[in-house]
């Protein structure tokens, strides 16, 4: 007799999984039933790349906190779901600009702290503000708060935020992202000043329910937020690292939400397994190759030029980025103020005129070395640019390191090329801060030193009207280029899948907002 | 015995405070201002400074391995820079985790080789005897992390019996998520084992004891199972023993490719990040994990095997 597999009204794979959960529950006492019983509500599990370190946002080490810490606090604003930037109104039931250095806003009356805390005032307001800005804190997120200088507190609900000075990125950094989160003073005084890895009260939509330290954070609804409902009643935040993993599990049902590899891109165009979808979305990284302006052999500003028009940006992007990204005009990504639409070298290689400019700096046998990330993704970058180099005669030796050693690239002396990436939040200012005189040797490896490039990066952090500081930021960024120094290569993408039961809500460059997430 | 005992822990406490040692010099050796690289980069230089002092990275090497010890004496391991938890509580809460999976890798591993030997071994030569031959070296062949990721592919996301990710909850839940990583981990061991076994017990089924005994007309499966085992699975305890620092590097990647939390994660995450308390922590409870299996493995043998004792 032939057996009809694939005929058969129940299929091999439901049968044998059928017939496996099956045994297992005859053979399996009430434990693993009562467990499964146990979890009740929906719940949504998200991919993380990191695992939360802190639940005190003036510790926070950055986004895989900030996801914790966003749903469980209030801030005055948040960012607003989409692909434009925005903020939108959160615990503050008003918040506006009085004048320059002055905000004035009004806490909504419904939200309360958990652990008998109380509701919000504004004294929590001016507390969790200026104990970011506070020298004993010790708070590495303090660069955030830029000119702010403290909160002036006018009713129960009512107060002032002062600055020593205008300054454009509160309303897109300070208050929306990890310095804006408030915490309860009462309750932060009580635990000694600082909050360690467990919450000592919390605000928002959502609680910390329970961390298991390199597993995974469970997120449940706060039975008294008064707020919008949010549509899940459970998130599970996983920290998984690595990407390949991150695909692997949300193939097999068990994430609903991941960011993946921009390997993966084309397959999950053709299809995204179990009705799921993907979304490309831009970034805010920015890659490039840099040029140590302080080493001898980097002095000829011919020989930059030559290194810049050689590099074939379009090859780069095919080979190590799989064409999933696009090319970048320089430090500000689309989207932001100040970003360009064109640079001054175009993204393809000039070869002609590469060689041109080398045989114009006199130089001869050029020999330089290139320090990378030991990612796949940089030592691919790196081939090709040693590749296209070596067209116009230049040679190229990789130095691959690791993270560590690669962090510390500042301190490094025989530093020469460079190919980098930075991370950024959505304000330009935090772009050009890594590239100031005063950066020169600790984060701008290039040791690029241009006073008007500093007078620009100042005076447009203070300046509120959006179309000059627009302008300010792209001269900024011509200068960079013209010093010879930079390659630029890519803002790279987020490209992230998500199940066919969920809603996502993400930044426009496709972090999540995790209290935003609906049900389809 | 007692005697052998105490030599034997001592020992292995001396071994543990070399490789102390050796890991606290080479992970200062590692180049990367640790600081940076844990602050990043909007740390003030003040608050670099205070963590400087916070981690004694301002004393000589000497110093700072005295300080390290006086810690230690104190059961001290330090505290988690980015946390501030204690490091004996972070360690701690990872370690259950991989031991889990490597005592279940071991188990499952050990059963299975010891019976595939033992049953090529009482049947020599037989097509039997050569396809388990052919098994076992393919399982010793198999690179772990590619049958975890065939596993993952297969079992996970193809069939779905069991979870890819993760740790799980309740005594189940974790069983069932540990199949999968120790099925990748113990895979190569059941080859080794196997083979260990069958050669062990072709050596001591040409005694003159087991000649004896057949002699005396007791049945084959007794003397092969009451007998000749007993003596032929001795290597075993020593190759589990040895193969603890094995099966402690095979749970870095797996608990990588699973996701799952442990030791083998923690150390990689430290490393990266230049934690260097975390990173000692770590290092301290693996190695010292590793020479106390070595060290319960000879006694067993010495137990067992009283040879084993007169010759040290």
């Amino acid at each position: 007799m032939k057996l009809e597999w694939t005929k058969a009204p129940m299929g091999r794979r439901n049968f044998l999984k059928t017939a496996t959960a099956l045994g297992a529950s005859a053979a399996l006492p009430m434990g693993f039933a009562g467990q499964a019983m146990a979890s009740e509500g929906s719940t949504l599990r998200v991919r993380s790349y990191g695992d939360m370190s802190t639940m005190d946002p003036a510790h926070s080490n950055g986004v895989f906190d900030e996801e914790i810490h966003a749903s469980v606090y209030n801030k005055l604003i948040q960012y607003k779901p989409g692909s434009e930037w925005g903020w939108q109104l959160d615990a503050a039931s008003m918040i506006e600009q009085a004048d320059p250095t002055h905000i004035n806003f009004a806490l909504r009356d419904d939200i309360g702290f958990t652990n008998g805390h109380g509701a919000m005032t504004a004294e929590d307001v001016k507390f969790s503000f200026e104990r970011i800005i506070a020298d004993e804190t010790e708070s590495p997120n303090k660069p955030d708060m830029g000119s702010f200088s403290h909160v002036e507190v006018t009713g129960e609900r009512e107060g002032t935020i002062v600055l020593n000075e205008p300054f454009a990125p509160l309303w897109s950094i300070a208050l929306p992202y990890i310095t804006g989160n408030i915490v309860s003073k009462a309750a932060t005084e009580a635990a000694g000043g600082r909050i360690g890895t467990d919450p000592v009260a919390e605000s928002g939509p959502y609680l910390r329910a329970s961390w298991s330290p390199k597993e995974k954070t469970v997120l449940t609804r706060n039975p008294d937020w008064k707020g919008d409902a949010p549509a899940w009643d459970n998130i599970e935040i996983l920290p998984i690292d690595d990407e390949n993993t991150a695909e692997i599990a949300f193939e097999a049902g068990e994430l609903d939400f991941t960011r993946v590899s921009l390997g993966s891109v084309e397959r999950y165009r053709a299809g995204v397994p179990n009705g799921g979808t993907l979304l490309e979305n831009p970034s805010l990284f920015y890659v490039w190759l840099g040029m140590n302006l302080d080493h001898p052999k980097l002095q000829n500003p011919l020989l930059r030029q030559a290194i810049q028009h050689a590099i074939d940006v379009p090859s780069i992007l095919e080979a190590a980025y799989f064409g999933a990204v696009e090319p970048s005009t320089g430090i500000i990504a689309p989207g932001l103020a100040g970003h360009r639409e064109a640079g001054k070298v175009a993204p393809a290689a000039d070869f002609a005129r590469a060689a041109e400019l080398l045989a114009e700096s006199g130089e001869t046998n050029v020999t330089l070395t290139l320090d990378v990330l030991n990612k796949t993704t940089f030592t691919t970058t790196a081939q090709i640019i040693q590749a296209t180099l070596a067209g116009i005669g230049i040679t190229v030796e990789i130095n691959v390191l690791e993270s560590g050693a690669f962090w510390d690239s500042g301190n490094n002396e025989n530093l020469q090329l460079v190919l980098n990436r930075f991370s950024m939040t959505p304000d330009p200012t935090y772009a050009t801060a890594w590239f100031t005189t005063e950066q020169a040797g600790i984060w701008n490896w290039e040791n690029f030193r241009n006073a008007e490039f500093d007078q620009l990066h100042a005076d447009a952090a203070r300046e509120t009207d959006l179309a000059k500081r627009a302008e300010m930021y792209i001269r900024a960024q011509d200068l960079m280029e013209e010093s010879g120094a930079y390659r630029f290569i890519t803002h790279e993408a987020t490209p992230v899948v998500h199940s066919s039961g969920i809603i996502p809500a993400l930044r426009p460059d496709g972090l999540t907002l995790l209290r935003y997430f609906g049900k389809s | 015995m007692f005697i052998y005992t105490v030599k034997r822990f001592a020992l292995a406490g001396l071994i543990l405070i070399v490789a102390v040692t050796a890991m606290f010099l080479m992970i200062r050796a590692v180049p990367g201002d640790p600081v940076s690289i844990m602050l990043g980069p909007r740390a003030t230089p003040e608050l670099k400074a205070s963590l400087i002092a916070q981690m004694a990275l301002d004393q000589p090497i000497w110093k700072q391995l005295l300080i390290y010890y006086g810690g230690l004496l104190r059961g001290d391991l330090g505290i988690d820079v980015f946390s501030g938890r204690s490091v004996v509580e972070i360690v701690f809460q990872q370690l259950p985790y991989t031991l889990e999976m490597i005592t279940l890798s071991v188990v499952w591993s050990a059963t299975l080789g010891i019976a595939l030997g033992a049953y090529a071994a009482a049947n020599p030569n037989t097509m039997i005897d050569r396809i388990a031959a052919a098994v076992s070296v393919s399982f010793v062949a198999a690179p772990a992390f590619v049958v975890a990721l065939l596993a993952l592919l297969i079992f996970a996301v193809q069939l779905q019996w069991f979870p890819a990710i993760g740790a799980g909850e309740g005594f189940w839940g974790r069983l069932n998520h540990l199949v999968l990583p120790s099925f990748a981990i113990g895979l190569s061991w059941v080859g080794y084992i196997a083979r260990l076994v069958r050669a062990s017990m072709l050596e001591v089924l040409g005694e003159g004891h087991i000649r004896t005994a057949r002699a005396f007309g007791i049945s084959e499966r007794r003397i092969i199972m009451s007998y000749a085992l007993r003596i032929a699975i001795l290597p075993v305890f020593t190759v589990i023993g040895v193969g603890m620092g094995f099966l402690l590097s095979s749970a870095v990647f797996t608990e990588i490719v699973f996701a799952r939390p442990g030791i083998g994660k923690l150390v990689i995450d430290s490393i990266t990040t230049r934690n260097y308390p975390v990173v000692m922590g770590t290092v301290l409870v693996s190695t010292g994990l590793f020479v106390l299996s070595t060290a319960i493995a000879d006694l067993l043998n010495a137990l067992l095997d009283p040879r084993a004792r007169s010759a040290k």
